[in-house]
């Protein structure tokens, strides 16, 4: 058998192990050493997983991870999801709709310190949730706006995705990282006129809320200043080239500590919680990553990569469509496998392919971050969704998955700006001086 | 028997959350760690000497110490959709497979890291600025994979039981 079918019968494989329900990272590892050993040799497969996990793990650059998510638990466990919820509500909470814009500019601002969508989904929803059931909110559009709105977290730096998309594509984390601001701001701007068109067609969904006084929306206002700062310390460090992107992370969860500590709201309780949260999410995350190395080599020594990326540009289409095409393979299978999981297996096997085509690299690192977000909220595996079905209990995933709806709009109708106009990602990159 | 397996199962509990506090305390400390080393390079001109390995060095010990403990609380992601829609028994089914599976795997890394640190061991390997030495690392990795072979025995058990029942 050639190398390339062995390649194709590993992902095959695969694809029927993720649906036995394996852990997708040991899933990977496990193919990726059973195929390496297929085609070089069992020595050389076993030699390979060995080194492969401890390299990853001791690995500096794949430490930002733990140091960005310590960051979000720290800033969640400080109240500080809570005080960017006020602020918002203080600003919109009056229109109707403004709570459910309140959570999007809340997850908007918590999305600018927490790397991940089901920590943000999940931060927001335990404090927008219950405000919104108490004003007599329609189920759909609480729970719909705060799982969709949470998945900014990942587009607004700092962003596991485009951590692991630039360890993975040797790109710079902090270019990335700025590339992903206007994007961001672009969309939480889509969904929060998504909420107030949904609201126009059917007003019944959102009653308006009671008004604010200047003192109650200057207070507000102090909750965006602290999530400000440490958004400045961390972004302009990195794109200064003051920071690398661990010292960054390290400097937004030390940050993150001291804000909790001076508002004296972070308990020692709390800090053990963030502690615990952050172990989770990072051992979750770096298996994946690790996973993903394994099963990458495999896919080397297979030249699946190389096939395709001949095949794609071969292929009698324009650039575009052809991208047109990734994007679709994305969506569909972010339908049915986890968002992280569908990147660390399929960027090894398309970026060269994307590269071959003409694209830019930090481009394709913000569609790619758009496709995950709408992998994360559609079903049948939508992280966010399930975050949300745990936090607003007795509602139907049904009811979740309707609410969504038309944010999903939203979020397509981002990935056509972003193809028609690369430069709203592509401009603030072209800034960095480093 | 079912005692027996409950007793096994509370030490291989106990033992995965203590490794996880270890991962926990790793976690601090390299945060400690890079904001020392940020404040004496950006203040005194004087980075901590070897931050950096020591970092990748304590990466090791937070991620491989919370594999087991993640492990027992199901934290791995897994995709649910298909299996969910099965029978009862045939979950269980699938899911004794796949421990095996995932059983199979830790105990060759075991293994090999095990013989991975010897070697580094034997060749005295060490880091280049701090000369911290590799072995003990890898080690480390070795008996941790152990312990989620053990989570994964338990979780193993469990799924045959209640097929049975």
């Amino acid at each position: 058998m050639s190398p390339v079918t062995i390649g194709i019968i590993g992902i095959v494989a695969l694809l029927v192990i993720f649906l036995l329900r394996m852990p997708v990272g040991f899933a990977m590892a496990l193919v990726g050493l059973v195929g390496f050993s297929c085609l070089v040799s069992p020595e050389a497969g076993l030699s390979i997983l060995a080194r492969d996990v401890f390299h990853s793990f001791s690995s500096y650059s794949l430490t930002v991870i733990p140091m960005f998510v310590f960051m979000g638990s720290i800033a969640f466990a400080s109240g500080m999801s809570r005080r960017l919820y006020d602020a918002g509500y203080s600003l919109l909470g009056r229109l109707r709709g403004g709570l459910a814009m309140a959570t999007v500019a809340g997850c908007a601002g918590f999305a600018a310190i927490s790397g991940s969508t089901n920590a943000t989904a999940a931060a927001m929803g335990r404090v927008a949730l219950p405000e919104m059931k108490r004003y007599g909110y329609a189920d759909s559009l609480a729970t719909g706006s705060v799982a969709a709105a949470g998945s900014l977290g990942i587009l607004i730096p700092p962003s596991t995705i485009f951590i692991i998309y630039g360890i993975m594509t040797e790109q710079s984390i902090g270019r990335l990282f700025v590339a992903g601001v206007f994007p961001g701001l672009v969309l939480a701007t889509l969904f929060i006129i998504v909420v107030a068109l949904v609201c126009w067609r059917d007003p019944t969904l959102a009653p308006t809320g009671a008004a604010t006084n200047w003192k109650e929306k200057v207070s507000g206002l102090t909750g965006i200043a602290e999530a400000l700062v440490l958004f400045a310390l961390v972004i302009s460090g990195l794109f200064l080239g003051w920071f690398s992107p661990t010292q960054a992370g390290g400097a937004g969860a030390a940050g993150a500590l001291l804000i909790g500590l001076i508002r004296r709201q972070l308990t020692w309780q709390g800090l053990l919680g963030a502690v615990k949260d952050a172990l989770r999410i990072t051992c979750m995350v770096m298996i994946i990553v690790t996973g993903a190395v394994v099963f990458g080599h495999f896919m080397a020594v297979a030249k699946i990569p190389l096939m395709l990326a001949d095949w794609v540009v071969g292929l009698p289409l324009p650039p575009m469509a052809t991208m047109g095409i990734i994007i679709l393979i994305y969506l569909l299978g972010g339908c049915f496998m986890d968002a992280l999981a569908l990147i660390t297996l399929t960027i090894p096997i398309f970026y060269p392919a994307v590269l071959a085509l003409g694209f830019e690299p930090i481009w394709f690192g913000v569609i790619i971050v758009l496709v995950t977000e709408i992998g994360v909220i559609t079903p049948p595996v939508g992280v966010n969704v399930y975050v949300i079905k745990g936090i607003a209990e007795g509602v139907p995933l049904e009811t979740i998955f309707r609410g969504i709806l038309p944010f999903l709009g939203a979020l397509i109708v981002a990935v056509g700006i972003l193809m028609a106009f690369p430069q709203i990602a592509t401009f603030l990159p072209s800034l960095a001086i480093y | 028997m079912s005692s027996k397996i409950d007793k096994f199962e509370r030490f291989v509990h106990s033992l995965s959350n203590w490794l996880n506090w270890v991962a926990g305390a790793a976690l601090v400390v390299m945060l400690a760690l890079i904001v020392a080393d940020i404040i004496g390079a950006k203040l005194f001109k004087w980075p901590i000497p070897g931050g950096i390995e020591m970092v990748g060095f304590l990466g090791v010990v937070v991620i491989a110490f919370a594999i087991a403990h993640t492990q027992v609380m199901r934290g791995h992601i897994e995709v649910e959709f298909l299996t969910t829609r099965l029978p009862k028994t045939a979950q269980k089914i699938v899911a004794g497979f796949v421990y095996l599976l995932g059983m199979a795997l830790f105990a060759l890394l075991a293994w090999r890291s095990y013989d991975f640190a010897h070697a580094l061991q034997v060749k005295g390997e060490v880091s280049m600025t701090q000369e911290i030495s590799f072995y003990p690392f890898v080690y480390g990795i070795a008996f941790c994979c152990i312990s989620v072979f053990l989570v994964l025995l338990i979780q193993f058990f469990r799924a045959v039981t209640q097929v049975r029942q």
